[in-house]
């Protein structure tokens, strides 16, 4: 029984990350790098996302970008309609900046119909539709998109490929519905999220507290989710779907259920993330940032939820700190590069499978023993 | 009479022109325990994979316990009551031996009704009983995948019992198996005898005069004889159809 | 409708010059290179530097480049394909690395940057090559124009598809190259030396890359980044072709290249682009073994 496979180690691993994340505003006072790591706290997040859907489900999506930016644009949308460049164009509604440069002379300055289509945007003037938007929406594309890959029983490289000509599809589109969607712009100049009368400046430490709590819940309940029974036929359909099939299990059942709560994660950071960031742009749905958030899980460990989200965050901070001079920046990215093919040559579990390793060592010294699932004694020769 | 097990009405399949199994029948009562012999390329393992939905047949059917299971999904098929071992043993190599088992014990199918931790009562009872039955128990935190060949097969045998199957299809069990793993197996599967309807495909005739009682002959895709091990040996048919492999041996 | 089809035709073309490498990276030995686009890139380049130091035309930098390209190829495979073969996803992520790897050569002059020295036709500015004048000439037959440098690339992307057909069916390294895509342990066994046909395979792919990238700067900007923004079409006409079908390749580079031709001139080229993903997704969906592909049971 290895150490590392006890479920307290999780829970003091778990615990520590959690507990730096929420005491870093005492010892960082800068807000400029507060907010920075915020962003970072978001990436991490996706790096949950992409662990639970590659790591555990077997299905890599290579277009996770696609409900990223959905749910970013979901709540732009809304801190758009409430910021000052909506609110000052002459009329008592708020209408975008960017509609009225692309209106036809003599449209009406409201929502219903200053462009062809921008009733659609008339909901968001509530803020809490944007919000909830920006997990409904990646849900229930996701959802439609899984049912009809996984029902036709298309798996390994061909996800990922449909994914990832999802995802350029996507991007386009949103380019080309430019009199809406302002093309390749995105939206900026956004408004501050406003709860209850209070607002958030994203250099506030308040709204880094959001953003922190936020992935903290998200990292237990997913770690929750696979350590359930469900968890573990999901883990089992990755190993060997014909066994599972047999055993009477519907893999496409569960593995549209993963693939959805994992977008449904990458939208809630995607909401995240605007309003630490105030722009929503088409760049979220670049293939690079897609492969990026791949990249960070697999240098994190892309089979432990925990490594991907500190791979993602470690990355993002050594680039944003090396970001000083071009020059340093440039040869940032091609260490990067070296790193990856370094990890994916030979370190298969990441940061997390040091990590592990790390711990296992220190229980053999110590002698100390995990408690196993089947809390078994077992014969320690016979499992070596 | 009891309702019986399975009823295979002439089951084919066409693969392009070719007819690997070809208006196959039998009735398999509740409880029984059937040997499938038969020369390679007979169509053992294809009628299998028509039983269990693996592949589609285009005529004939298969009735299990008086409900038509013909080429229904894998998975309405097995929570319908049947389990299969594959000729290579399947299992989940990256989860451990008790998780394989945890898997195959779960009786909630739909994901929801899984959101839960832990073992039930009855669910650890019964594991306890099927890790003695396997003998499981020096290795059951090891990664399945990390099993020598023998253990892999009991591993995925027990995955089958936990799955409660009524009728259980073998595909060539005793596969490279040493004679003392041989032996066990065929304990352990005389250990189901009567809980179980079994179905068993196999080469090794040590084996099957072990377990046998009686003995369903397949050639070219149609049955050729079935009756008791005794007469089987001395069906002039059964011994020509073997002849080009030298016999029954 | 004739023009039509010709701009749809141009497009094909230089979906098959790229697909056509990874038709045998990817189709014929199962291996997602991600710097394919590098390799393009890197052809380019090559046209670039053999052309402001050496003075060559592009005519002599076609061959130059297919072997430099060949050469980076290979040492991509010794160093890191290797030992990733059968694992198809981590040859994805791998060969990503060794894209932003190569990307950042160029960008930082392999190094030259860090001691402050400029090296024409490096970093990351943008670089033309002169295409020679008697093929930027537009003239007519039968009352129609032509633009002779686009059929230059219609010519030499069949002359080489014919080259690689002729390379795979009618060749004994091409037969082996077959055994090895069909099952590498029963090729070795049969006495095929696995690892040299492989990485003389690999490098074969890598070349073409490369002279894709000398015909793309005849009508591109050459920049650090060209490559990335073509490798993903030329995955996507592969797999919709049909892994290991040459013929399938070249189908799909015709159908998607219409495809795109059409709509660009009924609506727009993003619409168009777009259209040409989304009629990749279902036919993938559908489709996943490609839809020429041969059956393996």
């Amino acid at each position: 029984m290895r150490l590392s496979d006890s479920p307290y180690v999780d829970v003091f691993a778990y615990g520590m990350f959690i507990a730096a994340i929420l005491l870093l505003p005492l010892v960082m006072d800068d807000p400029f790098w507060l907010n920075r790591i915020a962003k970072y706290l978001v990436f991490g997040m996706l790096g949950v996302a992409i662990a639970l859907s590659w790591g555990y489900a077997g299905i890599l999506n290579l277009g996770q970008g696609l409900f990223f930016g959905i749910g970013a644009y979901m709540v732009a949308m809304s801190l758009k309609l409430q910021s000052y460049t909506s609110l000052q164009q002459g009329s008592d509604k708020p209408v975008p900046d960017f509609m009225l440069w692309n209106a036809e002379p003599g449209a009406p300055t409201d929502l219903c119909c200053i462009v062809p289509g921008s009733w659609i945007w008339q909901p968001f003037q509530a803020q809490w539709f944007g919000m909830v938007m920006s997990v409904v929406v990646p849900v229930v594309i996701s959802y439609i998109l899984a049912t009809a890959i996984f029902r036709l029983r298309v798996s390994g490289v061909y996800v990922a490929i449909i994914t990832l000509a999802l995802v350029l599809l996507a991007r386009l589109l949103l380019i080309d519905a430019q009199p809406l969607t302002n093309g390749f712009n995105g939206l900026t100049d956004l408004g501050w999220l406003t709860v209850a009368g209070i607002e958030f400046d994203p250099y506030l430490t308040a709204t880094y507290y959001i953003i922190a709590v936020s992935l903290s819940v998200v990292l237990v309940l997913a770690r929750l989710l696979i350590s359930t029974r469900a968890g573990l036929i999901l883990q089992s359909t990755r190993d060997d779907p014909k066994r599972s099939r047999f055993l009477g299990f519907d893999v496409a059942t569960y593995q549209v259920f993963f693939f959805t709560v994992s977008a449904a994660i990458a939208g809630f950071a995607g909401m995240l993330y605007v309003i630490a960031a105030e722009f929503a742009s088409p760049s979220f749905m670049d293939l690079t940032f897609s492969i990026s958030m791949v990249v960070w899980a697999a240098v994190g460990g892309r089979s432990s939820l925990l490594g991907a989200c500190i791979g993602a965050i470690l990355i993002n901070t050594i680039e944003a700190s090396a970001s000083e001079t071009e020059l340093l920046q440039e040869s940032w990215r091609a260490v990067i590069g070296l790193i990856f093919v370094l990890v994916v040559l030979y370190l298969p579990r990441g940061l997390a499978g040091i990590g592990q390793e790390t711990v296992d060592w220190i229980g053999r010294k110590a002698g100390i023993s995990g408690r196993s699932r089947s809390g078994r004694v077992t014969n320690p020769s016979a499992a070596e | 009479m009891a309702n019986p097990a399975l009823i295979i009405d002439g089951l084919s399949v066409d693969f392009g022109g070719f007819k690997a199994v070809d208006g196959f029948s039998t009735v398999i009562d509740d409880g029984e325990l059937r040997v499938v012999l038969g020369p390679n390329g007979a169509g053992k393992t294809t009628m299998m994979d028509l039983i269990t939905g693996n592949t589609r047949s285009t005529g004939g059917t298969v009735t299990m316990y008086g409900k038509d299971i013909t080429n229904h999904a894998e998975h309405e098929i097995a929570r319908a009551g049947l389990g299969r071992k594959f000729q290579i043993p399947s299992v989940f190599r990256d989860l451990t031996v008790f998780e394989n088992f945890e898997v195959a014990v779960t009786k909630q199918q739909g994901v929801f009704g899984n959101l839960r931790f832990g073992l039930r009562a009855s669910e650890k009872e019964k594991l306890d009983q099927i890790i003695e039955l396997t003998q499981t128990s020096d290795v059951i935190d090891k990664r399945a995948g990390d099993l020598s060949h023998g253990q892999m097969q009991w591993l995925e045998l027990g995955m089958l019992i936990a799955q409660d199957s009524r009728v259980i299809l073998l595909d060539e069990p005793t596969a490279g198996m040493t004679q003392g793993e041989t032996y066990r197996t065929s304990q352990i599967i005389k250990a189901l005898k009567g809980q179980h309807t079994i179905i068993v495909v196999e080469h090794d005739m040590a084996f099957v005069r072990e377990i046998a009682e009686k003995i369903t002959v397949m050639h070219l895709g149609k049955m050729l004889a079935e009756g008791r091990m005794d007469v089987i040996e001395n069906d002039p048919k059964v011994q020509d159809a073997y002849l080009g492999s030298g016999g029954i041996h | 409708m004739a023009d039509i089809l010709f701009i749809g035709l141009s497009l094909s073309s230089i979906l098959l010059l790229i697909a056509l490498g990874l038709a045998i990276t990817y189709g014929a030995m199962g291996v997602i290179n991600m710097a394919h686009g590098e390799l393009v890139m890197i052809g380019a380049y090559t046209a670039v530097l053999s052309g402001i130091y050496l003075n060559f035309n592009m005519f002599v930098a076609l061959p130059l480049a297919f072997f430099t390209a060949a050469a980076v190829g290979l040492l991509i495979e010794k160093l890191v394909i290797r030992r990733l073969y059968g694992r198809i996803i981590d040859t994805l992520l791998a060969t990503w690395g060794v894209a932003i790897l190569l990307q950042q050569a160029i960008r930082l002059q392999f190094g030259a940057t860090f001691f402050d020295v400029t090296v024409p036709g490096l970093g990351p500015g943008l670089q033309n090559i002169d295409v020679p004048s008697f093929l930027n000439k537009p003239f007519d037959v039968a009352g129609f124009t032509v633009q002779p440098y686009r059929t230059f690339i219609i010519a030499v992307t069949l002359i080489l598809a014919a080259l690689t057909w002729y390379l795979f069916y009618r060749t004994r390294i091409g037969m082996q190259v077959r055994a090895i895509m069909r099952n590498p342990d029963m090729a070795a066994s049969c006495g095929i030396d696995v690892r040299r046909v492989s990485a003389l395979t690999f490098a074969y792919g890598s070349g073409l890359a490369g002279v894709a990238g000398v015909l793309l700067a005849g009508f591109k900007t050459v920049q650090p980044d060209m490559g990335a923004a073509v490798v993903v079409d030329g995955f996507l006409v592969v797999v919709v072709g049909g892994v290991g079908s040459l013929l399938g390749t070249g189908l799909a580079a015709l159908l998607l290249g219409q495809i795109n031709g059409i709509v660009a001139v009924l609506s727009n080229d993003i619409v168009a682009r777009a259209v040409v993903f989304g009629v990749v997704i279902v036919l993938i969906m559908w489709r996943p073994q490609g839809l020429f592909s041969f059956k393996n049971r």
